[in-house]
């Protein structure tokens, strides 16, 4: 069991493309952290950074209380599932899954029983003496577990695993990986770039954007305290709605205005906002947090229904307010509504968040 | 029916002629190619005065297969060919496989100078090597020698086939080796235990590939061999003598030498197709 740490580390390609940026984290012992971000923002390779399958420009890994930069992979004592899930086709699954056990000229018999223990874990029992191509995708992924598992390594890596998969199975798959380090917990590193995988997988997501680490905590912390407006847009579906705003002073209230929105401020945020009176900000409300009705007058607004999606749990409306878009989730699948109806919207005011428009960093007190 | 998609030339025709005019095309292509190797058959088949008028005479015999197999020369040409052609492909996949697995995994200037070698000599004509090759094989003591013409073979098959076998190895996700390099294998281990076992398809194609090609291969042979090596392809030309064109015996031998070709096209033709389907 191991701690991973990375520091200042950074790599480049040639001297035009810089992938990763200083970046620093600390993944404790059995935790299991989802690096996510757009497709381009270096989580990949922070991932084969810490694999060993690319070189380090610069900075520091450590897995438990070794420095690992310049071991090769087979001496990090890791395990990783790719994205196509890289089984050894000419070999059966048993194989497949002996392969990196007989490396270690481990004794038949100990493989045989770490394999059973893996096949039990899985449900690969029929599969043992097929070979890859005649499995499905899901199949192969979870062979591709089960060879991360046999060999018991200090880090399991995932590098997108799921993305191959069909959205069911993907959902499924998902569950698996998580009772899986219910059962064996080992530290472990998640790349997607789906934001739904890292927050259900993830005891703590980092979000990363052009080589940089944006936000690193838990999933609740990010999408509830988005430190800037990329992470506030990336996590969360549908995507938070933003809005151009001025704020202002009416009596004792702040207010955050537009032509077409007039909305009071939270007292937590007023004090924040204190330096931003009169100055334009970006205002972000996320999709879920809109009700439909009239509400109290200083915390709605009007709202012109353009598109409207029933998903039979929810319906999402697709709104315009002034020449801004704005999404709204959450409404109630028999609500009558139609496109061209003219609706209010209302929103808790702790709800709203607020972005400095120049840094786009959240703006806290 | 309107949205598919169908040759402007028979498009108005009904499904069944569009057929039929394919089929026809088809066996059309496959007489041209055909036609040729017909005639040697016939032509071998012919007594020595019919040659001329194979399209004529019923007169048929095997006396020429049995003249030429009488001939020592011949089948020790046989031998050479077949012996040559295989070292030749041993040697040279053993290179062509690494090579073409460099050229497809590995950037940097070791990488690029290879690529830009071979790209060189392929590029030089095939005809302009042979005159050096005769002076190089001569001031090395290895002219009409085996040494003498499976060297040069072995080269040829390094510069045109690496290309091929990295066209391969690109079609081969390299994640199946990162996982056995974090499996607790070498880079070499990856690629001997990994990569090659995939690729086995590319490589059975490639050896039927080279084995054909000097099996074929004439100019070097002719050029860098005399009388002490004779090759199959060499010795068949020699029919040209001072008593005139020995055509028939030429054409038995042909078809002779055509069959060894044709029975590894034919039986390695499906890793041929699916090594170039990787």
């Amino acid at each position: 069991m191991a701690a991973i740490v990375l520091e200042k580390l950074n790599k480049h390609y040639g001297s035009l493309h810089h992938a990763v940026k200083d970046v620093d984290l600390t993944i404790a012992d059995k935790e299991f952290v989802a690096l996510v971000g757009p497709s381009g923002c270096g989580k990949s390779t922070t991932l084969r950074m810490i694999a060993g399958l690319e070189d380090i420009s610069s900075g520091e890994i450590r897995i438990g209380d070794r420095v690992v930069n310049h071991l090769p992979p087979r001496d990090r004592d890791i395990a990783m599932v790719f994205q196509n899930y890289a089984l050894y086709q000419h070999m059966s699954v048993y194989d497949n899954l002996a392969f990196g056990l007989r490396n270690k000229k481990m004794p038949e018999s100990e493989i045989k029983a770490a394999i059973d223990r893996a096949t039990e874990m899985l449900g690969l029992h029929e599969l043992l003496k097929r070979k890859p191509r005649q499995l499905s995708g899901g199949q192969q992924q979870r062979v591709a577990l089960g060879r991360c598992i046999v060999r018991n390594p200090l880090v399991f890596l995932f590098d997108e695993p799921l993305s191959n998969l069909d959205a069911k199975l993907r959902a499924q798959m998902r569950i698996e990986i998580k009772r899986l380090h219910a059962q064996l917990p080992t530290t472990s590193v998640f790349v997607t770039h789906d934001q739904v995988e890292a927050m259900t997988l993830g005891d703590r997501v980092v979000v990363m954007k052009d080589g940089r680490v944006q936000q690193a905590g838990t999933p609740l912390s990010v999408y509830g305290h988005p430190v800037n407006k990329f992470v506030a847009g990336f996590i969360g579906a549908p995507a938070m709605n933003f809005l151009d705003v001025t704020i202002a002073k009416e009596g004792d209230t702040v207010v955050a205005q537009s032509p077409a929105v007039k909305l009071a401020v939270s007292e937590a945020s007023s004090r924040a906002l204190e330096a931003y009176k009169g100055r334009r900000v970006i205002m972000g409300l996320r999709p879920e947090h809109l009700a439909l009705g009239d509400g109290v007058l200083s915390r709605s607004f009007a709202a012109k229904v353009e598109v409207v999606e029933q998903l039979g749990s929810e319906i999402l409306l697709e709104t315009r307010v002034g020449d801004a878009r704005v999404t709204a989730a959450r409404v109630p699948p028999e609500t009558v509504v139609a496109a061209g109806d003219q609706v209010r919207l209302s929103v808790q005011p702790g709800r709203l968040h607020f972005f400095d428009p120049e840094t786009e960093n959240v703006i806290t007190g | 029916m309107a949205m598919v998609r169908t040759p402007l030339m028979f498009g108005r025709l009904p499904l069944g002629g569009r057929r039929l005019l394919f089929a026809l095309a088809l066996t059309g292509i496959c007489l041209a190619f055909a036609f040729p190797v017909l005639w040697l058959i016939l032509t071998s088949l012919r007594p020595e005065s019919g040659v001329y008028y194979v399209h004529r005479g019923t007169e048929f015999t095997l006396a020429s297969f049995a003249e030429v197999l009488q001939d020592d020369r011949l089948l020790q040409a046989f031998f050479n060919s077949a012996l040559i052609s295989t070292l030749a492909t041993i040697f040279s996949l053993l290179v062509t496989v690494s090579s073409g697995y460099m050229l497809s995994r590995f950037r940097g200037p070791a990488a690029q100078t290879w690529f830009g070698t071979i790209y060189v000599f392929r590029c030089v004509p095939y005809i302009s090597w042979v005159l050096p090759l005769y002076f190089v094989a001569q001031s090395w003591g290895i002219y009409d020698t085996y040494i003498g013409l499976l060297l040069p073979h072995i080269a040829v098959h390094i510069c045109f086939f690496s290309w091929l076998m990295k066209g391969f190895f690109d079609g081969i996700d390299p994640s199946m080796e990162h996982a056995a390099l974090i499996d607790g294998c070498t880079r070499w281990g990856a690629f001997i235990r990994v990569a090659l076992p995939s690729a086995i398809p590319a490589i059975s194609a490639l050896a039927v590939l080279c084995w054909l090609f000097t099996w074929n291969e004439f100019l070097f042979a002719l050029i860098l061999t005399g009388n002490k090596v004779p090759v199959i392809t060499v010795v068949m030309a020699q029919f040209v003598t001072e008593m005139g064109l020995r055509w028939n015996l030429m054409a038995a031998t042909a078809v002779m030498a055509l069959v060894p070709a044709f029975l590894l096209a034919l039986f390695g033709q499906k890793y041929v197709i699916r090594g170039l389907r990787i």
